[in-house]
């Protein structure tokens, strides 16, 4: 696994962003450059003048946007270079709490929009920067403005944000329909077609009918949506009645990813009562997928191992778990198909590991 | 709470009724509902499926009407830059086909090819477009007996970052400079098979020398570049149409599993050679459908193949995947001498090929402009005035709007003029044949039948059904 928190010792200091560089280049203003170490244990020199850094090789450092909290003694790899899987976390507060939640939300809100906004401007040219929470939609404005003023300064880079949608209002039609905003893709979950059901599993009442209300300002301000869906033993066989809904009255989504569950938060605890083991009965997402891409919906499939899948599917399943957190299973030596295919999640348990073949 | 259904309805048997909203989603139900839907006796569960199917929007509802409003923008043919070109090089042919739908011109005539001059405007215009896409159709004429223009031209669309060329060949010579040009990774072949050796002289070759010599190179071809190279077209004379196997077989013979199945087009020579190919009757639609039965029947007995009939794909796409097929004969509003165009021989530019085939036959000139002085005139759009089935009375009321087109030029080629009831008209009567049968084959519950829909429309599964039943 790539670490992405280093430890780091640096001069007493408010938090700071800045790129690493292991030789100083001609848009320097913001980089540390490398002066020496080796091994896993570095020091570089700029902005906030000395950071040593501890947990990573330079080789792997150099291009990275980190940002630095001195007093936590801390640095973050924000943007690592040549990565196309860059998330910036800009809270941890949430107003849903579904039960797999991979990040359960905290109550407290460390505002960081100044930093992560330094950290955009630093990104590769066209990189694309996911945004996730807790629920960054709950400092609208806040997020609204980063993104704003981020296309002003650098319209190469675009943004994916994950978000639950719930905060979305007409007033916001007129501001979203600006050029800044076709840089962003809005991922947002959709568990069932049925709103009990959906709303049980995000654990607030009332979600469902105003997502689909955030649905339609949306659509009315031309943005792009991608729909995410995760597996669960709740939903599993609701999946095919989604999939009509999909297909009747949310034509408008780029894609709509099935996922399976990540081993991580709460589903950690509950994975026994969530994970729907796809391998042994394929049928529910199978129908899905046979209603959605009947009506032409780009559906796929997200965080399937390839071998897992029957083969006429195999072309939806997407390599979508992000390289850094990314393992295959002890069944995966020799597959000549690994390049394409998502693997597992470094987290995901050694028990639920078993049923690969070799493709 | 004020339900608005945008409903039309198409009877499929006494007691059987086909729904489709203006969007394009469609359901079957039976008598009782039709009742309770004209005397405003709804249910509320007939209500909860009309809503959550997006067959009717309630105001109550936040996203109904947007997704609704939505559906129905997304069944619209959106015209894009210019970036598909049909390029007649020489109107010259080595063939004298008898249903010949260009009037071709014999193979010493002069006058027939691109002068320098308009050889060089098609390069200027090609310089002018903006990409990133293009597609070079070769018709002719027999474009091959020119391959020094088609060089010419495909050489100045290598900046093109996505290429797609076809040239359009009867196949009879395959010269090492055609061969070379056949080599490019980004040409297609695009060639008629009539069907088997005797029909295929019969129609087209007049003799056994020159069909043997055709089908060698046909054979050649497949040989060399694989089937998913070459594509091939039949033409029928619906007053004695092949037997479907017989036809199946001619073209499996070639490894070609996609067969256009084509009447006699009302073209050229044919209109008066063929004066019965104005209109097709019953019979022919008869046959049409056995022969669509027939692959349906082919494709379930050896699932190594999947034969289809081109034209009857596009109809099935069409209905449920709006947006995904950019075939220009059925589309609506059906914009002419916008994102492609014609250029002819003498440079004359025609918004279709059937229009270069009219105004070659002396009944109208529907050419636009020409390649010089470019075609943003008049004459376009007057065109384009009328390429929408959106306001035409009969359209309005047809269940078959959101999938069906517009063909003005089909209509002045049939009938000298475009104000006819759409029903009287061969393109309506024809795809009102066509959507008939795909929606009896929708609600045929047959596993033969859905396997061979499923591989039509592309899908990587077998769907348990195509369509919904509300009683």
């Amino acid at each position: 696994m790539i670490p992405l928190n280093l430890s780091a010792l640096a001069e007493p200091q408010p938090a700071f962003v800045t790129r690493l560089r292991r030789v100083r280049s001609e848009t320097g203003k913001s980089d540390s450059v490398w002066i020496e170490g080796q091994g896993d244990s570095h020091l570089f020199a700029g902005r906030g003048g000395l950071v040593a850094l501890e947990g990573a090789d330079v080789v792997a450092l150099d291009g990275d946007v980190i940002l630095v909290d001195p007093e936590r003694g801390r640095a973050e790899r924000l943007l690592r270079a040549g990565s196309a899987h860059n998330t910036l976390l800009v809270t941890e507060r949430c107003d849903q709490l579904c039960v797999m939640c991979s990040q359960p939300p905290k109550k407290t809100h460390d505002d960081r929009f100044a930093l992560l906004e330094q950290a955009c401007l630093l990104a590769e040219p066209e990189a694309m920067i996911g945004i996730t929470g807790g629920e960054p939609t709950l400092y609208k404005h806040e997020l609204l403005g980063m993104i704003e003023r981020v296309h002003d300064a650098r319209p190469d880079l675009g943004f994916h944000v994950l978000t639950n949608a719930q905060h979305f209002e007409e007033a916001d039609v007129a501001r979203l329909r600006k050029l800044a905003f076709r840089q962003v893709t809005w991922g947002i979950p959709l568990y069932a077609a049925e709103p009990e059901l959906h709303d049980r599993i995000v654990g607030k009442p009332g979600a469902f009918a105003r997502l689909m209300e955030s649905f339609a300002c949306l659509v009315r301000a031309g943005q792009r949506i991608e729909l995410r869906t995760v597996l669960i033993q709740d939903n599993a066989a609701a999946l095919p009645e989604l999939a009509r809904l999909v297909s009747a009255r949310l034509r408008f989504v780029s894609a709509w990813s099935i996922m399976q569950l990540e081993h991580i938060g709460f589903a950690r605890g509950r994975w026994r009562s969530l994970y729907v083991a796809h391998g042994e009965d394929f049928g529910p997402v199978g129908q899905a997928i046979d209603i959605a891409r009947l009506h032409g919906i780009h559906a796929r499939l997200f965080n399937f191992p390839l071998c897992s899948v029957p083969e006429p599917y195999r072309i939806l399943a997407a390599p979508s778990i992000s390289d850094w957190k990314r393992k295959y299973a002890p069944g995966c030596e020799g597959c000549r198909a690994q390049d394409h295919c998502c693997g597992f999640f470094e987290w995901h348990p050694d028990d639920a590991l078993g049923g690969v073949t070799p493709l | 709470m004020t339900l608005f259904t945008p409903l039309r309805t198409r009877l499929m048997s006494p007691d059987r009724a086909l729904f489709v909203n203006d969007g394009g989603g469609f359901f079957r139900a039976g008598p009782d509902f039709l009742d309770r839907l004209s005397s405003n006796a709804l249910s509320g569960s007939d209500r909860r499926f009309l809503i959550e199917r997006g067959h009717g929007v309630d105001d109550t509802d936040p996203l109904g009407e947007t997704a609704f409003l939505y559906n129905v923008a997304e069944r619209l043919t959106l015209s894009g830059p210019l970036d598909y070109l049909i390029l007649v090089p020489t109107l010259r042919c080595n063939l004298s086909c008898s249903y010949c739908q260009v009037s071709r011109a014999a193979l010493d005539q002069k006058g027939y090819d691109w002068s320098d001059a308009t050889l060089e405007a098609v390069l200027g215009m090609i310089d002018g477009l903006p990409g990133p896409r293009i597609k070079i159709e070769f018709q002719g004429g027999e474009p091959t007996l020119r391959p020094d223009l088609i060089r010419a031209v495909i050489d100045r669309a290598k900046r093109f970052q996505e290429r797609q060329f076809v040239i359009c060949t009867n196949l009879q010579q395959l010269e090492p400079e055609l061969l070379a040009l056949l080599d490019e990774p980004e040409m297609f072949i695009s060639t008629s098979l009539d069907g088997d050796f005797d029909t295929h002289r019969r129609n087209r070759t007049e003799d056994a020398d020159t069909t043997r010599a055709f089908r060698r190179n046909l054979a050649t071809v497949v040989e060399r570049y694989g089937p998913h190279k070459v594509s091939a077209l039949p033409t029928i004379d619906p007053e004695r149409p092949p037997q479907p196997d017989a036809l199946i077989d001619a073209y499996l013979e070639f490894g070609l599993e996609s067969i256009f199945l084509r009447p006699i087009n009302y073209q050229g020579f044919a209109r008066k050679r063929h004066a019965s190919s104005r209109e097709q009757d019953l019979a022919w639609r008869a046959y049409h459908e056995a022969f669509v039965r027939r692959l349906i029947e082919r494709n379930w007995n050896d699932r190594s193949v999947v034969l289809e009939e081109s034209y009857f794909s596009i109809c099935l796409r069409r209905i449920f995947q709006p947006g995904a097929d950019r075939h220009v004969d059925l589309r609506n509003p059906n914009p002419l001498g916008h994102d492609y165009v014609v250029i002819d021989h003498d440079g004359q530019v025609y918004p279709t090929d059937e229009a270069r085939m009219l105004s070659r036959s002396g009944v109208i000139d529907l050419a636009i402009g020409d390649v010089h002085t470019g075609w943003d005139t008049p004459a376009r759009a007057t065109l384009n005035a009328h390429a929408s089935n959106l306001r035409d009375p009969a359209c309005q009321r047809c269940a078959y709007q959101p999938y069906c087109g517009r063909d003005v030029i089909d209509d002045i080629a049939r009938y000298g003029r475009i104000d006819l009831p759409r029903h009287e008209t061969e393109f309506c009567r024809r795809h009102l044949s066509l959507f008939d049968l795909a929606f009896r084959l929708i609600y045929d519950e047959d596993e033969c039948t859905r396997y061979s829909l499923a591989r039509w429309l592309r899908l990587e599964g077998m769907p348990v059904s195509f369509g919904e039943h509300w009683a």
